[in-house]
């Protein structure tokens, strides 16, 4: 269970260009939530996200997990609750590092890294497995350094360490949106598939209104920092595109290509 | 012909120490290749192994408490880089040279004047006396043996959680801290063990000629970085095991490759051009289409869309 509480934060303040990124938002998320966040760009998607992984500090307000109060957590400590899987396939990876270590390292969001063996026999053996879900051929190539892979791929990797040691909270930051559709499709059902497998309590951005509609049972709409609107059940099962982007106060391309 | 008779005579001499040195050269890769951590700080934490060696054994310390100590004053060096880095985003390089310059002063301190002869002193290569081997052949066998030792801890280490741990925090330090990793941790103990390596060369040097000088870091960082170019040349960068064998293996092609040089009359002062000529080649060598596979970085990233 996620709650956000009156989350405040300024960027730049007393600056002339400072910007209220957040305020005063509050969200609460059931266990088994799928919520897909929207809103335009500056609407403080990505600050709420970095709010609730702790890669950015509030200035007010608090973040709970499972009742547990993790507003002052740094990002390390809070990754025992919260995996991420970002827009850049880039950043959910270690490049240098082979497709096993990278699985190793999700482990230690759950089991903090100790003085003893890492990749032992027992665990390539769960990791060959864990991967063959996706069926893109990785299981067999443990030790293949990342940087090989393609975007795609390392998205999908990304995503199956997200989803290992099953995270309090899943967040997924236009986790698809640098892939061409083929593969972003191929990501997103594999996605679906995770969070309804292991009922994980998930937050994902998206700009595709259609994607909005179609996934998760409730719809979140951020705007100026706080949530605009917020489709559930009954609702969001009437809602069509030409609604939801009827809310945008500014209209980019982005989004009008998206739906 | 001479120069050949000449180089091999030098032989034993420049292998102790290329296995002395090669510890420094491990103290430079560590930060560099393992971390992401370009660092300069050797060049400091060397002499100040050496510093703190010489005063040790003067006091009366026995040979190898002596090195530990000078290990862990390294040690806190490196940590110190490690921090000043991580807490005010000062630049990785500028907070070693800052900490290599207030190591100077310190080592004076330490040391209380700006050499100090230990030639009477208890040493490490004493223990292999038994051997009756010759002065330099002893030294080969003692610091072979502990850079063996060294190489094989570390290859365990590295193939711990921990040691994962570590390297991912080099190889992408958001997504390391994203995974539970406590990069502060692991920098400082990263940044520290290579500064504690590098002052037990320090140590270990200071043993091995007999006497400790504020100045014996001047340079130390150069060679250490063109015999690790040559060792990735050599080694590749394949795998953990390979990129830990190139500072070993770079020291002693290094070494070797100077002492080439001298023995073909190359006068001292010219030894400098030669190694930036060493570590140039080497940078530039992929870049013009004969690098080996693996060894070295690539000129260019392969092109991705």
């Amino acid at each position: 269970m996620l709650q956000i509480k009156d989350a405040r934060r300024v960027f730049f303040r007393g600056l002339p260009d400072e910007k209220v990124a957040l305020d005063g938002l509050s969200l609460t998320l059931d266990r088994g939530d799928f919520a897909v966040v929207i809103g335009s760009n500056g609407a403080g998607k990505s600050t709420m996200m970095n709010a609730v992984s702790g890669a950015l500090m509030l200035d007010k307000g608090s973040v709970h997990i499972n009742g547990e109060d993790v507003t002052a957590m740094p990002v390390h400590a809070r990754a025992r609750h919260v995996a991420r899987v970002f827009q850049d396939p880039m950043k959910g990876t270690a490049a240098s590092m082979t497709i096993a270590e990278n699985m190793l390292l999700a482990e230690m969001r759950q089991n903090p890294a100790r003085l003893r063996r890492g990749l032992t026999h027992a665990r390539r053996e769960a990791y060959r497995e864990h991967l063959s879900y996706l069926g893109l051929g990785l299981e067999n190539r443990l030790d293949t350094p990342v940087s090989l892979l393609s975007g795609g791929q390392r998205q999908s990797l990304s995503l199956v360490m997200a989803v290992s040691g099953e995270p309090d909270i899943l967040l997924l930051d236009e986790h698809t949106a640098a892939l061409d559709p083929r593969t972003a499709d191929l990501v997103l059902n594999a996605t679906l598939r995770a969070v309804t497998a292991l009922k994980l309590t998930t937050m994902m951005v998206t700009h595709n209104m259609a994607h909005a509609l179609e996934y998760g049972n409730r719809i979140i709409m951020l705007d100026a920092g706080r949530v605009l609107l917020e489709l559930t059940g009954e609702e969001k099962a009437r809602a069509t595109v030409p609604d939801l982007i009827g809310h945008f106060s500014v209209k980019s391309d982005r989004m009008l290509l998206g739906a | 012909m001479d120069i050949l008779s000449a180089w091999i005579a030098l032989i034993p001499v420049t292998l102790a120490q290329s296995l002395i040195l090669s510890f420094v050269v491990l103290a430079v890769m560590l930060p560099f290749r393992i971390l992401s951590f370009p660092d300069l700080t050797s060049e400091g934490s060397y002499p100040l192994g050496g510093c703190v060696c010489a005063v040790a054994l003067v006091a009366g310390v026995p040979p190898l408490p002596a090195l530990l100590l000078a290990a862990a004053a390294g040690f806190l060096a490196g940590c110190a880089t490690a921090f000043i880095h991580l807490r005010f985003r000062i630049h990785t390089l500028l907070a070693g040279i800052l900490i290599t310059t207030m190591l100077y002063s310190i080592n004076l301190r330490i040391m209380g004047k700006a050499n100090q002869p230990v030639f009477q002193e208890a040493k490490v290569y004493d223990w292999l006396s038994g051997l009756s081997l010759n002065g330099s052949w002893t030294k080969i066998v003692l610091v072979g043996a502990l850079a063996l030792i060294t190489y094989l801890a570390l290859n365990l280490w590295f193939a711990t959680e921990r040691g994962t741990a570590m390297r991912a925090v080099g190889a992408n330090s958001d997504m390391a801290e994203a995974q539970g990793i406590n990069v502060w941790r692991a920098t400082i103990g990263g940044i520290g063990l290579a500064g504690a390596f590098s002052a037990f060369g320090g140590g270990l040097m200071v043993q091995s000629q007999g006497f400790a000088d504020v100045n014996m870091g001047l340079g130390v960082l150069i060679n250490a970085l063109a015999a690790l170019m040559i060792g990735e040349a050599i080694t590749g960068r394949r795998t953990v095991r390979h990129q830990l064998a190139a500072p070993f293996v770079g020291a002693v092609v290094y070494y070797q490759l100077i002492s080439v040089c001298l023995a073909a009359g190359l006068p001292p002062g010219d030894l400098k051009i030669a190694t930036g000529v060493f570590v140039l080649v080497m940078l530039a060598a992929p870049t013009l289409g004969f690098g080996r596979k693996g060894g070295g970085a690539p000129a260019k990233e392969s092109f991705k869309e």
